[in-house]
């Protein structure tokens, strides 16, 4: 039933496969770009923060930012130039298979590149990096991670689809996907802002993404309403992503 | 008798107040090469859009081979080869990859698609490139790509949408060729804008404007149409041409004078105006008189008017 999902996934990694160096030194050199920047160079003016160093509270969010930043731009400029570009999306609609298999594997797609360009960067700044964890607590951060990345892919699936534009891709990333991120929690805890602004970013789905993952990541913690809360809106945004794309297929 | 391999009855399509086709009715035989004229806007991409399920119409219905384009997509699609206007090739992917993913989408085992895409490169003169990136390419070879990519899964009915706009003459002619020797083991449904290529390629011909059907038939059927009219040029001797258009001008028969230098062309109403052109012409210094061919261009400007499209 998802051939067509499967060969147009295959053919992605083919691509990927192909260029992962190249990928990965571009996808590594910008969270260790503010890791070295912030981490190191705040961290003396910083302090603890959640009574942790500065620079080690900011790792998981910047292993997560990458994961979830991958899979959006992989799946916004992918889908984009596919459909507006190389016209290879109307090349697969005149097959047998149906348009929800190709933005199903267009969806994969996205995701996969989230998963490993989160892993390399993970690698790295365990690797160059004080930044320790805890193996038995990787599982607990991949059920955040996994559906993580599924939501951005799927947030990316939807712009990719809506916008004819290369500069509006650019302003919606720069308006509202990097400021979801970055007030999520990444660069500061939660307490730092006010009172009555707490439980409005507490019901982001970003918030509960990077406040979860990076529990999840140092201590272990599990906690359930942070996993249903980001695995739920990966699954409405799934459904959109189909619907929206399949309508504008119909067009 | 075999059943038709495309047919439309009453087909429409609209979007909001603009109607891109209206009504439009076609059969097109199995085996046939047949070819769609229109100018811009005239409704041909809309209409090759949901006979290749990419679009449904408002109202009406469309059929290729007998199934219904609204209930059978992913049945007509497995049936049909599409080379649209743009290349859509894959840039990332080598011409052989290109073939290969599209064979896979068709549901084709490896051992189904090898052979075949072998077969296919080697045709078109594609073997010794099939490792390298449609980047590379000429304009003629990618469109030999993309035409070889349709071909993959042995479809029933090509459908080829302006398959030689932007190639120079000798890759149009190769591409040509490539569409006469698949004359006869499928149905070819070609839209064009070279009236020559509708000429040289098609079994019959079908002009399309403002959404509807205008005419159709072969070539010769549509340029007997343009009535009994005759189109005569005559060549006079230095500055003989002005006096003489004049006088050709006010005979009752002659209609469209056209004088370049020397030159006058003139069409009549009819073949037995000759003789009086001929004895209105008595003791003139006419150098050639000579009778022009109606072309495909003249049926085509004649029913879609001369006024340039948007």
């Amino acid at each position: 039933m998802l051939t067509g999902t499967v060969a147009i996934w295959l053919r992605d990694m083919l691509i990927l496969r192909r260029s992962i160096y190249s990928e990965l030194v571009a996808v590594v050199a910008y969270p260790l770009t503010i890791y070295l920047a912030f981490g190191i160079g705040m961290q003396g003016y910083i302090g603890l923060v959640d009574g942790a160093p500065y620079s080690l509270f900011i790792a998981p969010g910047l292993i997560t930012m990458t994961a979830v930043n991958a899979a959006y731009n992989e799946s916004v400029w992918s889908l984009w130039f596919h459909r507006r570009v190389q016209f290879t999306i109307e090349s697969y609609r005149v097959t047998p298979i149906s348009v929800s298999e190709i933005v199903i594997a267009k969806i994969l797609t996205g995701f996969t590149h989230g998963i490993i360009k989160g892993c390399a960067v993970g690698l790295v700044i365990f690797a160059i990096t004080p930044f320790r964890f805890p193996l038995e607590h990787l599982l607990q951060y991949l059920l955040f991670l996994i559906p993580g990345s599924a939501l951005f892919s799927c947030a990316g699936i939807i712009s990719g689809t809506v916008m004819d534009k290369p500069e509006t891709i650019g302003k919606v990333e720069a308006v509202l996907v990097m400021p979801l991120i970055f007030m999520s929690g990444l660069f500061f805890p939660l307490s730092s802002y006010p009172p009555s602004v707490i439980p409005w970013v507490r019901a982001l789905p970003t918030t509960a993404l990077f406040e979860g993952a990076r529990r999840a990541l140092v201590t272990g913690e599990l906690a359930a309403f942070p996993v249903l809360q980001v695995s739920l809106s990966a699954l409405v945004a799934f459904v959109a992503a189909v619907f929206i794309f399949r309508r504008k297929m119909a067009e | 008798m075999t059943l038709p391999s495309i047919v439309t009855r009453f087909l429409t399509k609209s979007y909001g107040a603009l109607t891109a086709l209206d009504s439009f009715d076609l059969t097109v035989e199995q085996g046939t090469i047949f070819g769609l004229l229109g100018p811009n806007g005239a409704g041909k991409t809309t209409l090759i859009r949901i006979l290749t399920t990419l679009m449904n119409q408002s109202s009406g219905s469309a059929s290729i081979e007998g199934l219904d384009t609204l209930s059978s997509g992913r049945e007509i699609r497995c049936m049909i080869g599409v080379v649209s206007q743009e290349n859509s090739l894959d840039r990332y992917l080598t011409a052989r990859e290109n073939l290969e993913l599209h064979a896979r989408l068709h549901g084709m085992e490896k051992r189904q698609y090898k052979g075949r895409i072998d077969d296919l490169l080697e045709l078109m003169g594609l073997a010794g490139r099939q490792t390298d990136f449609p980047d590379t390419f000429s304009g003629g070879m990618q469109r030999r790509l993309v035409i070889a990519r349709a071909l993959v899964h042995q479809p029933r009915v090509l459908f080829l949408d302006e398959p030689t706009t932007g190639l120079d003459p000798q890759s149009r002619r190769a591409v040509w060729e490539y569409v006469r020797s698949l004359a006869g083991s499928m149905t070819i449904f070609l839209t064009t804008h070279y009236l020559e290529e509708a000429e040289q390629l098609c079994d019959r011909i079908a002009i399309m404007d403002h959404g509807r059907l205008i005419a159709s038939g072969s070539t010769q059927e549509l340029k007997d149409r343009l009535s009994g009219a005759t189109v005569y040029e005559i060549e006079f001797a230095e500055g003989e041409g002005e006096r003489y258009a004049a006088l050709l001008g006010a005979m009752s028969c002659s209609r469209n004078i056209s004088r370049l230098g020397n030159k006058v062309t003139v069409t009549l109403e009819h073949w037995e105006c000759v003789s009086e052109i001929v004895t209105a012409l008595h003791g003139a210094a006419i150098r050639r008189i000579s009778l022009k061919e109606r072309t495909l261009e003249d049926v085509f400007i004649s029913l879609t008017g001369e006024k340039v499209r948007e």
